[in-house]
């Protein structure tokens, strides 16, 4: 059990005991407000990267999920009355319900199909919202009614809460994503990802665990969408199956290291804080700067280091290593 | 000595050919049969076919008495046919060790049990120094054993072996016959397809021919050697004369 | 009401020869380089900018421009495809997917930077005419997109099928490594492809100035159209592609007419996930994916 070595947990306990400590130290509006965002999509990513990372198939239509939560929690909310906590949870029964038939139908198609039937998906689901008036306030959407200070409404006064809940979000994601992949289903997913027909001759059973890891990728991206929405007090169907939260998605995930643990969250960091800086450069987003820069970014990934950031750590980490191997280096990955 | 593996009726079409036609052969338990014929004869055919990885227009494939034309390549796996491939199928980015140690979940999901199992497999076919090589970096010869490897870790009774020995050296041959040897005397029914001829005559049994999806011949291998129909197949009508003995003439 | 059923299936025709300008180019790709080009709706959109720049500033008219445009989209695509695409050809589909993604991104923002999101629709002597056929109202210009549309078709599925590169191109299709020992050089050969491809989309655009409007999402969705006629054609399938487009726009033309103007969308995905549903491998039944 030489993967979590001493200092491993030394460097896990800093970090925990730094996020924990930053928005009481660093109370610059903005500034938290940016950790806030690093934190949620290094979320979305951990939730993407399950699927497209580990097991390769790459959905662009996540956004889908992330659409489906912020939705069946805002409509309990405003509708009934039930706290966002408990619309959080069935938002994402309602994604995990609903990747079922999507993957059903998506999966029949392999490699760059699927992908394109993924965002096929998410822009019917976005349609179909802008069309209904009558369940969901159609193209305009609606804002929440602000509660001032409602923990049990998931609503805030001040952006540390936020912060921390989201952070907590992630952490869950995490321990998820770490536990699956140190398992027989992480094996079994990377195989998948490396050759399904292979896979299927051992014994993987991969139409079964596609499903069943699409299902928490959904669910968990669903748990973001509600997040997003208590915090931004609004919601309406191009904000919400917005394709920007695909892509992103899945970016930070390439660009961070494609099926790494903590890939998406590098790639966060990386691609949120170039994002910040471009805005406050060029003043507010000049539409098309911030993913022309990120195109770039991926473009340059793809062409020169596949393997994302991690895979750069990981080269650098395996040179100096002849007698101790460090944590990362006997990792399966 | 019961039947392993009984094959009756196999048809195949894609299209307008008939990959595999009508198909029958009986492999007995820890029997090793030698599936040979020219190329497109339906060797590999008939290996999707049974593994689960085509489905047969018609016929049936029995393992130790229970019907599995149908199934899903993973319940054949299960219920314990291990294939391996032509053109090795490695999970590349995974080590030798996490490789093997896919296979070895059939049957135990848990991490340490897995390991063990894999160690063995590992070690039975040769390959331990390579435990912790990125499988993308073996040899041709280690990905073979790593197939065999990770094929093993499944725990089956029936293997079959898809041309293993194709682009090996001669000694590289000897090593893959002695381990197909160890692996028959450890009680495994083996089905082999390949074209080395030393290969087959050293490990096989029985041999089943097959040419244009049809099965031409069966028997042992000094019968099939001298087999006009056999020697049609492979080389053309000229050389039936030359190669079939005094007596066949 | 029959009248307006045929002027729906008309204009859907007429639209569909557009799409499968575009759709024929992606399945080229996908057929030849097994790629999938994200891209090839950008292209049109950058042709679509050119058209407007040279009939603005030069007034030239779009289908004039087309001679120009085609040989240099053609370059361009070979000098895409050697650049860029050949580095991430490979068992792996993630490169090849987000790069060709990526160029997409790249260049619908930087189309977006550059000329803003601002519709620019080019006004030529032949845009507002339109021919009247026992009642059925047949605009000029899309006629004339049409009948290009169907000559260029027309012209690729010769160039395939009677050509010595044209078959050196479904060879390597087909197998790549066995046209390799016959001695095709499969990079030129996707090369070609490509550019072919690229040459396509750039007909499209020229085609379309007359009566579509230029500005940088235009290429998003003229290329999930051209998505879905591939795989309801069957992905690598020129024919198919060919035929689905034009099934697509009468789709989408009826769903407009019957259903509600912003319903065109709606009916193309019910298309895309039936087929999906029930015939995955596309209406053509033919490659198994």
């Amino acid at each position: 059990m030489a993967d979590l070595n001493k200092w491993s947990l030394l460097a896990l306990a800093v970090l925990a005991a730094v996020l924990l400590a930053l928005p009481q130290v660093v109370t610059n509006s903005f500034a938290v407000d940016i950790f806030i965002r690093i934190l949620l999509f290094s979320f979305i990513g951990v939730a993407w990267n399950l699927m497209g990372g580990y097991a390769k198939q790459l959905s662009l239509g996540h956004a889908a999920y992330f659409g489906l939560g912020a939705y069946t929690s805002t409509i309990m909310q405003i509708d009934f009355n039930i706290s966002p906590w408990i619309g959080m949870i069935a938002g994402g029964v309602v994604a995990m319900l609903a990747s079922l038939p999507i993957g059903w139908l998506c999966f029949r198609l392999r490699g760059p199909y699927f992908t394109i039937a993924t965002i096929a998906t998410a822009q019917a689901l976005m349609l179909v919202f802008l069309k209904f008036r009558d369940f969901a306030w159609g193209a305009e959407g609606t804002t929440l009614p602000n509660l001032g200070s409602a923990p049990l409404m998931m609503q805030f006064e001040t952006k540390a809460s936020y912060y921390y809940v989201v952070l907590g979000l992630l952490a869950v994601g995490l321990l998820i994503t770490y536990r699956i992949e140190k398992s027989w289903i992480g094996y079994y997913l990377v195989a998948i990802g490396e050759d399904e027909d292979a896979a299927e001759a051992i014994g993987v059973n991969a139409p079964r665990i596609k499903r069943d890891i699409y299902m928490i990728s959904a669910f968990l991206t669903a748990l973001a969408g509600t997040f997003y929405t208590q915090y931004i007090y609004f919601i309406d169907p191009a904000t919400a199956f917005s394709f920007n939260i695909s892509i992103e998605a899945a970016l930070v995930s390439i660009v961070g290291g494609i099926g790494t643990l903590w890939g998406p969250v590098i790639g966060t960091v990386l691609l949120e804080t170039t994002s910040a800086l471009l805005q406050s450069w060029l003043g507010s987003s000049t539409g098309g700067i911030q993913l022309t820069v990120y195109a770039l970014i991926l473009m340059a990934v793809i062409l020169w280091r596949p393997t994302g950031l991690m895979g750069m750590l990981n080269e650098m980490l395996q040179r100096p290593a002849h007698h101790e191997k460090p944590a990362r280096a006997r990792s399966v990955l | 000595m019961s039947d392993a593996l009984v094959i009756a009726g196999l048809n195949k079409r894609f299209g307008g050919l008939r990959a595999v036609q009508d198909v029958s052969f009986t492999v007995k338990q820890s029997e090793t049969v030698a599936l040979i014929g020219p190329n497109g004869a339906g060797k590999t055919t008939s290996f999707h076919l049974i593994t689960g990885f085509h489905h047969a227009d018609s016929g049936s494939v029995k393992a130790f008495g229970r019907e599995i034309v149908g199934l899903k390549p993973h319940d054949v796996c299960a219920l314990g046919l291990a294939r391996t491939f032509q053109v090795a199928k490695p999970f590349g980015a995974m080590t030798v060790l996490a490789n093997v140690m896919t296979g070895a979940f059939l049957r135990d999901r848990h991490v340490a049990a897995a390991r063990e199992t894999a160690r063995e497999a590992i070690e039975f076919v040769g390959l331990s120094a390579r435990e912790q090589t990125r499988a993308k970096d073996l040899t041709t010869i280690d990905q073979r054993r790593l197939e065999m490897a990770r094929a093993l870790a499944t725990q089956p009774k029936i293997l079959l072996l898809d041309e293993v020995m194709a682009g090996l050296n001669p000694s590289e041959i000897d090593q893959a016959v002695a381990l197909v040897g160890k692996l028959s005397q450890a009680g495994l029914t083996i089905v082999i397809v390949e074209h080395v001829m030393r290969a087959i005559m050293a490990v096989a049994r029985h041999i089943v021919v097959l040419d244009h999806g049809q099965k031409i011949a069966e028997g042992a291998p000094k019968e099939i050697v001298e087999n006009p129909e056999v020697i049609r197949a492979y080389l053309g009508s000229g050389y039936v004369h030359h190669l079939a003995g005094g007596s066949h003439a | 009401m029959l009248e307006i059923v045929i002027q729906a299936v008309v204009n859907g025709l007429l639209i569909g020869g557009i799409y499968a300008l575009v759709s024929i180019g992606v399945t080229l790709i996908f057929g030849v380089v097994k790629i999938v080009n994200f891209a090839q709706g950008e292209f049109v959109m950058i042709g679509m900018y050119i058209t407007y720049f040279l009939f603005s500033y030069l007034g030239i008219d779009p289908l004039l421009s087309l001679l120009v445009s085609m040989p240099v989209l053609f370059v361009l695509g070979v000098l895409i495809q050697h650049f860029l695409i050949r580095r991430v050809l490979g068992p792996n589909d993630m490169p090849q997917i987000f790069l060709t993604f990526a160029l997409s991104l790249l260049l619908l923002n930087l189309a977006l930077l550059l000329f803003t999101a601002n519709y620019r629709t080019v006004h030529t002597f032949y845009s507002d005419e339109a021919f009247h056929i026992r009642g059925i109202y047949v605009p000029v210009a899309k006629l004339i997109a049409f009948v290009v549309a169907m000559g260029l078709s027309g012209a690729l599925w010769v160039f395939l099928h009677t050509t010595d590169l044209g078959k050196a191109m479904r060879a390597a299709a087909q197998n790549r490594d066995v046209a390799t020992l016959m001695g095709i050089n499969p990079n030129y050969v996707f090369a070609v492809a490509f550019g072919a491809a690229l040459a396509l989309a750039g007909a499209a655009r020229s085609l379309l100035m007359p009566f579509y409007s230029a500005y940088p999402f235009v290429g998003q969705v003229f290329v999930l159209m051209a998505f879905v006629a591939v795989v309801l054609g069957t992905l690598g399938n020129v024919i198919g592609a060919l035929i689905a487009s034009l099934m697509m726009g009468v789709a989408e033309s009826l769903g407009i007419q019957f259903v509600g103007a912003d319903s065109g969308l709606i009916v193309v995905f019910a298309m895309l996930l039936l087929t999906l549903a029930f015939k995955p491998n596309g209406l053509g039944g033919g490659r198994v994916r």
